[in-house]
């Protein structure tokens, strides 16, 4: 099922970023991003803590404002920030958790998805996808505060994906989570990937990366240090059995794990 | 626009659902102003019920024991603005200690000497020792006292007492002379007749009720007639009507605080970005906390009046329509006042300390407390009462219940006014905060 824009525009890149950069207060915390995701693919952000990923993604989302650079969706000037249609065609799992612990996993999903626009019937078999995704089923009707952590992470990532969007936006969907979790969450990025969609999966686990993602861009104190696909970035340092970790050490100088 | 306000009531929905899930917070804010109204409500109903004054307490030592003496003591005693201590066994030791213990506040010492004293038509001794810091109380017990001694020594003391005062003033001592001689013949001649009428059984006028203290106190001819507004129910007092208004406004601005709060809470327990990045207008957020706030306020307003009409029978309901309108524009008030704080703080914390001092600190000035739209304020102080949102809320309710006004007379229509610039401004400062710490725009 493809999209009449995906057919016009095929070779043209999904989202393109460039040069973005954000402050906070004292903080420069983005220094002159550049990137670009292509259709369909799942780009991985590794880095370590506090090296911009969700910083990035606000950004891209909207949640930030005053960002410099530019940002392109489909070849058009991008703003989700104050242009509603712009936010239509992006999905997000933020990194901190957003749910409403006092509501059920449905009526959280009713609710996010009434929010962006479904209704009746649609809305129906977007929450009946949703928990399909999650595998969250059996335990819908349970208030979200009676959830493990792995099954919040699951609920956070199908609210997300919930309207479909062009561009599923993850920060982090698999901190905290126990291991079944995880390869639960790992499996729904696979299908999500498998079904077309496009993601932007950040993660401080060379694992996953390196498991899951097409392609890597190694995110170090605000900048991209180096993108590409994990044997890319391996020819890159001279050493093409080198997995992510030494790719990492030997762009950085410094371990990636805390 | 429409988008936005179907998003509003959408986020209003959801917020309404949370909030009587969350059953501890759903009681702290309906169960706990109806407590308050009704602890409240008693207390007024009962210090005050039929005009009843509070009495204040007096000790009495009585160093003379002699009859006069007794006399002046069951005469206090009497008093319908004293209640007299020792009671019952109690023993009433030395006056300086009782006050220095704290136990006494106000201690009448009848030195001995006063039945002689009075006896021989002179001024005797009485001491009252009294603590500065209770001057509520000072009045009512020389009111208590003057009356009694008044009727204790049978008006005899008068002319005396006028003499000393004449002299005092710098009259001439003939003139002074003349004028207690003339109150004594006076005296005399009423009390020849009272004496004559009590033995022959009462024959000219009602000389039960002429004893000598009242024809002194009495003396403008005034007819006492009392009369209230034939609509205002039986048992509403002013202080009862204050109390409900009161405290209705006071709890609806932690209520509806309580509600603007949940904005925070969007972002501290991280939905914030969610609703943000949603395909909606940001400002639906903002317009479903209003909704929340507004529809839980007038819910809380519902269930108070119902529970305080059971109870008191303040005649809530006399007036429907302006009732509602009454509680519709301090509902948009309130709202305006709750979702500004909550768009103003950067925290839950904030929010709470700072919203609790300043409804705590306009209540006080605002009348919520103690009836301040009774006093005769100084120009500055009458203008910072009416700087808070809480004295034009109680102006309206007191209206309302007190004077039986509608809501189209004009000083009704005045507090309405102030009331929705109130709503106005605070939301559209709260707008303002919002779009600049909520959407960055
Ligand atoms: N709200 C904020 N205010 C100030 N500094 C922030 C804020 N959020 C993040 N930062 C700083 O910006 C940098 C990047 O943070 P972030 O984007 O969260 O990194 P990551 O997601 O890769 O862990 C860090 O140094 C962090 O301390
Ligand atoms: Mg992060």
């Amino acid at each position: 099922m493809m999209r009449t824009n995906e057919l016009l525009a095929q070779d043209e890149p999904l989202l393109e970023v460039r040069d973005l950069s954000y402050s906070y207060d004292t903080v420069e915390a983005v220094r002159g991003v550049t990137f670009a995701v292509e259709r369909g693919e799942l780009l991985g952000f590794l880095g370590p803590n506090g090296a911009g990923k969700t910083t990035t993604l606000g950004c891209i989302a909207g949640l930030l404002s005053d960002w410099k650079g530019s940002l392109h969706f489909d070849g058009r000037d991008f703003d989700p920030g104050s242009r509603t249609a712009d936010r239509a065609t992006l999905g997000l799992a933020p990194q901190e958790l957003a749910l409403y612990d006092d509501l059920t996993g449905l009526e959280n999903l009713c609710f996010f998805g009434r929010l962006s626009g479904l209704a009746g019937s649609e809305l129906d078999t977007a929450v009946e996808a949703a928990l399909e995704l999650s595998g969250l089923a059996a335990r819908a009707g349970d208030r979200v505060g009676t959830y493990s952590g792995g099954m919040k992470r699951r609920l956070n990532l199908a609210i997300g994906d919930l309207h479909q969007p062009q561009l599923l936006l993850l920060d982090e969907p698999t901190a905290g989570v126990d291991p079944q979790s995880r390869s639960h969450i790992f499996e729904c990025l696979r299908a999500l990937r498998r079904s077309g969609r496009t993601l932007i999966y950040t993660t401080h686990y060379m694992e996953e990366a390196e498991r899951l993602c097409d392609r890597v861009a190694i995110i170090n104190e605000g900048a991209i240090v180096a993108l590409g696909s994990c044997r890319e970035l391996a020819r890159s340092i001279g050493q093409v059995e080198a997995d992510l970790e030494q790719v990492f050490l030997q762009l950085t100088g410094r371990r990636l794990r805390d | 626009m429409r988008r936005l306000l179907q998003t509003a009531l959408l986020l209003a929905g959801k917020d309404f659902r949370v909030f009587f899930r969350d059953r501890t917070g759903m009681l702290l804010g309906l169960a706990l102003p109806i407590g308050l109204v009704t602890v409240f409500g008693f207390i007024t109903q009962f210090a005050f019920r039929g005009g009843d004054m509070p009495r204040a307490e007096l000790w009495v030592v009585d160093e003379d024991r002699s009859e006069a003496s007794r006399l002046l003591v069951a005469e206090l005693e009497r008093s319908a603005t004293l209640r007299l201590r020792p009671e019952g066994d109690e023993e009433a030791h030395d006056a300086y200690e009782l006050m220095d213990d704290g136990e006494a506040h106000h201690v009448l010492v009848i030195a001995a000497g006063f039945g002689d004293r009075i006896g021989h038509g002179d001024v005797p001794e009485l001491t009252l020792l009294r603590d500065p810091g209770r001057t509520m109380e000072d009045r009512l017990v020389r009111i208590g006292l003057s009356q009694a001694v008044t009727t204790v020594t049978r008006g005899r003391l008068i002319p005396v007492l006028l003499g000393q005062r004449l002299r005092d003033v710098g009259l001439p001592e003939d003139v002074v002379a003349e004028v207690v001689q003339a109150q004594e013949a006076g005296r005399a001649a009423l009390e020849n007749y009272l004496a004559q009428a009590a033995g022959e059984g009462g024959s000219g006028g009602d000389t039960a009720a002429l004893d000598v203290q009242s024809v002194f106190s009495n003396l403008v001819p005034m007819t006492v007639v009392d009369r209230q507004p034939p609509e205002r129910p039986r048992m509403l007092t002013y202080t009862l009507a204050q109390s409900v208004s009161g405290i209705t406004v006071m709890m609806l601005m932690f209520g509806l605080v309580a509600c603007g709060g949940t904005l925070i809470l969007e972002r501290e327990q991280g939905t914030l970005p969610r609703l943000l990045s949603a395909a909606m207008p940001r400002d639906a957020i903002l317009v479903g906390k209003f909704l929340f706030a507004a529809a839980v306020g007038l819910f809380q307003l519902a269930l108070l009046f119902c529970w305080g009409e059971l109870l008191f029978d303040v005649g809530m309901f006399q007036r429907p329509a302006t009732l509602l309108v009454v509680s519709v524009s301090v509902t948009a008030a309130v709202t305006g006042f709750g979702v500004l704080i909550a768009a103003w703080a950067k925290t839950t914390k904030q929010a709470e300390g700072v919203s609790t001092l300043l409804i705590l600190v306009m209540s006080a000035l605002g009348g919520a407390w103690f009836p301040v739209q009774l006093f005769d304020l100084p120009v500055y102080a009458e203008i910072i009462t009416r700087s808070t949102l809480t004295w034009w809320a109680m102006s309206a309710y007191q209206q309302m219940l007190w004077d039986q006004a509608s809501w189209t007379a004009p000083s009704v229509l005045q507090a309405l006014a102030v009331l929705w610039a109130f709503a106005l401004a605070t939301s559209f400062l709260a707008w303002h905060l919002f779009r600049r710490r909520y959407t960055g725009g």
